[in-house]
């Protein structure tokens, strides 16, 4: 009848991968984030082609206005349209947050299989000194340091982020390359004479990828919150308008009464935050080998 | 003696990450930091008074007795006055580092031992209501930004537009109610800020530990649930819950009491911090960065020696 012999085995073959994503697939919950992140995400290309959110900066004529139909959530205290604002701080979180999600997980994956692959020598050692280093150094201050040493240069705080946000990465994949790299299959690459990188980066980061995707959702995540804080010490967004920024723009108004900026700011980054933190708890449970397996 | 040659030992470890430390503070703030030169020359300085002045800053050295330099006057605490008050910066640092430590460590404390009793709480009915509320509301307390929350107690507690129940901003530890009154809200906003993380960290490491063979057998033994979870199951998650307390220190009170600080205008390490940061006073950042990274390797120090005694199968190792 139905189960053959090759039907089966062709199940047994189901990648990690595929089980994980139908696995995620059956998460409701992290599905709906996703849908959410999904639309964030549409809005922030839409800001991008000038779609949306576009006229941010214009100066109406009243200032901290309630909400009506030209002003959908009002103006703030300059008498800028508040909802315009909110549309297009959607772009620059996804431009803070991918950029820094991205490169940090790079040069984590990398420094981290490299002290991993190499563990127990002196290139080990010069990594795990360098985050240790860098750990050790309030964030902040990193950042404002880092600005210093750069006089003003717009992507002062993305820099110190990116190399900051990477140590995280590098222990987790450090501590991951060090389990691998004792498997049998590894040893069968090296005994065919396959080179030191080519296996590094052909037969042990893939297998990581499952710790560095949810690597780049938290980080994701990080940046975004930092910003909102950096923003605030001016440390932050140069040119263009962020969530940061308005709600340290808010922080002047709420003492007036005047909640629109400030709530809004806070509700859109919140549900974002929110949305995206829900997804990286399931692509977790997803992705985690030993449940998929179970 | 042991302990002692141990201790030592783990401090010897510290001495490189020191150096790493101070190496990129001063590469940032003093190498490729902001030229003082000519802020501190009149108009139309000639080229003598330049070299003289630039001789006087050490720029004319060469970087690596500059980075002695600055090293030595890290070690001997000799910082320099700040730029925009011309005050000593360890005067600075001794008037303002008590009230830092007033304001934040009882939210600190608190959030940490509050964290602790709800991931407990949690891991015990794991898989309960119990469990999925307090996770619930843990995820939602890390998706809401730090300046937010301050921000959101200010008005709820502070103005007129909510509660009102306290003192908008300020400072005073005249006398006790004076301490409290201006205390609570900072505290409420550090704690709840810190709350969604730390449960959710406390709570892994608990649950992973209700489900060794050791807690399997003393439920069996029918060992009342208080006595499990403070004599097998928290007494053996001390070593992560530690790592994570000491971790997080220069998170809380550095990072927490700039904008705590700031935002309340209470007078610590955080506003001084604050000011430096937005006006680019260089001497007052360097001395922070520099004593602040000394302190958490120290703390790291501290951290590894707590473990021993926390757990004495360390020092096997």
């Amino acid at each position: 009848m139905k189960p053959s012999v090759q039907i089966q085995v062709r199940e047994k073959k189901d990648s990690l991968w595929k089980l994980a994503f139908r696995k995620f697939r059956q998460d409701r919950l992290g599905m709906a984030a996703f849908v959410v992140v999904g639309i964030y995400f549409v809005i922030a290309i839409l800001v991008h082609f000038g779609v949306l959110g576009q006229g941010w900066e214009i100066l109406a004529t009243r200032r901290a206005e309630g909400i009506s139909a030209d002003h959908w959530f009002g103006t703030n205290m300059n008498g800028q349209d508040i909802f315009k604002r909110v549309v297009f701080s959607t772009k620059t979180a996804f431009e803070v947050g991918m950029s820094v999600a991205i490169l940090s997980t790079v040069i984590g994956a990398l420094l981290g299989c490299l002290a991993g692959f190499f563990s127990g020598t002196w290139i080990d050692e010069a990594v795990i000194w360098l985050y240790g280093c860098l750990d050790s150094i309030p964030f902040y201050l990193f950042v404002a340091a880092v600005a210093f040493a750069l006089k003003g240069n717009p992507y002062a705080m993305h820099i110190a982020m990116i190399s900051t946000f990477w140590t995280t990465t590098a222990r987790l994949i450090r501590g991951e390359v060090i389990k691998i790299k004792h498997f049998e299959y590894v040893e069968a690459a090296r005994a065919l004479g396959v080179g030191k990188i080519r296996v590094m980066l052909r037969h042990i980061l893939p297998n990581t990828n499952h710790i560095l995707l949810v690597q780049v959702t938290i980080v994701f995540v990080t940046a975004i919150k930092s910003e909102v804080i950096l923003s605030f010490l001016g440390l932050g967004v140069r040119d263009g308008i962020s969530w940061g920024l308005m709600i340290a723009e808010a922080s002047q108004e709420v003492g007036a009464g005047v909640f629109n900026n400030f709530l809004s700011a806070s509700i859109f980054m919140f549900v974002l935050v929110m949305a995206f933190n829900i997804f990286s708890d399931a692509l977790q449970d997803a992705l985690d080998p030993k449940k998929v397996t179970a | 003696m042991d302990t002692f040659s141990f201790c030592i030992r783990k401090f010897l470890y510290g001495i490189p990450l020191i150096f790493g430390v101070t190496f990129i503070s001063f590469l940032l703030m003093v190498y490729f930091g902001p030229d003082k030169t000519y802020d501190l020359l009149g108009k139309n300085p000639t080229e003598a008074e330049i070299q003289a002045i630039r001789h006087e800053l050490g720029y004319d050295k060469p970087f690596l007795i500059r980075y002695k330099n600055y090293v030595v006057d890290l070690v001997t605490l000799n910082f320099g006055n700040s730029d925009s008050s011309g005050e000593k910066v360890s005067s600075i640092f001794a008037r303002t580092i008590p009230v830092t430590l007033a304001l934040s460590l009882p939210g600190f404390i608190l959030g940490n031992l509050i964290a602790i009793a709800l991931a407990l709480l949690a891991a015990y009915y794991r898989g309960g209501w119990e469990d999925k509320a307090i996770m619930v509301g843990s995820v939602i307390g890390m998706s809401i930004s730090f300046l937010i929350v301050i921000i959101a107690f200010q008005v709820i507690f502070c103005t007129s537009y909510g509660l009102n129940l306290f003192p908008v901003q300020g400072w005073s530890m005249e006398s006790f109610t004076d301490y409290l009154s201006y205390v609570t809200v900072p505290t409420l906003a550090t704690i709840f800020v810190g709350l969604g993380y730390n449960t959710r960290f406390y709570r892994a490491v608990i649950v992973e530990e209700m489900g060794r063979d050791h807690v399997r057998t003393a439920r069996a033994f029918g060992c009342p649930p208080g006595k499990l979870l403070f004599k097998y199951v928290l007494k053996n998650s001390m070593i992560p819950i530690i790592t994570r307390v000491v971790f997080t220190i220069p998170f809380v009170i550095i990072g927490g009491s700039i904008l705590i600080e700031s935002y309340f205008s209470i007078p610590g390490v955080g506003l001084v911090s604050f000011n430096a940061i937005t006006s680019g006073d260089q001497p007052v950042l360097k001395a922070l960065v520099g004593a602040t990274a000394i302190l958490y390797v120290f703390a790291l120090t501290l951290t590894d020696i707590l473990y021993r005694v926390v757990d004495p199968r360390i020092a096997v190792r």
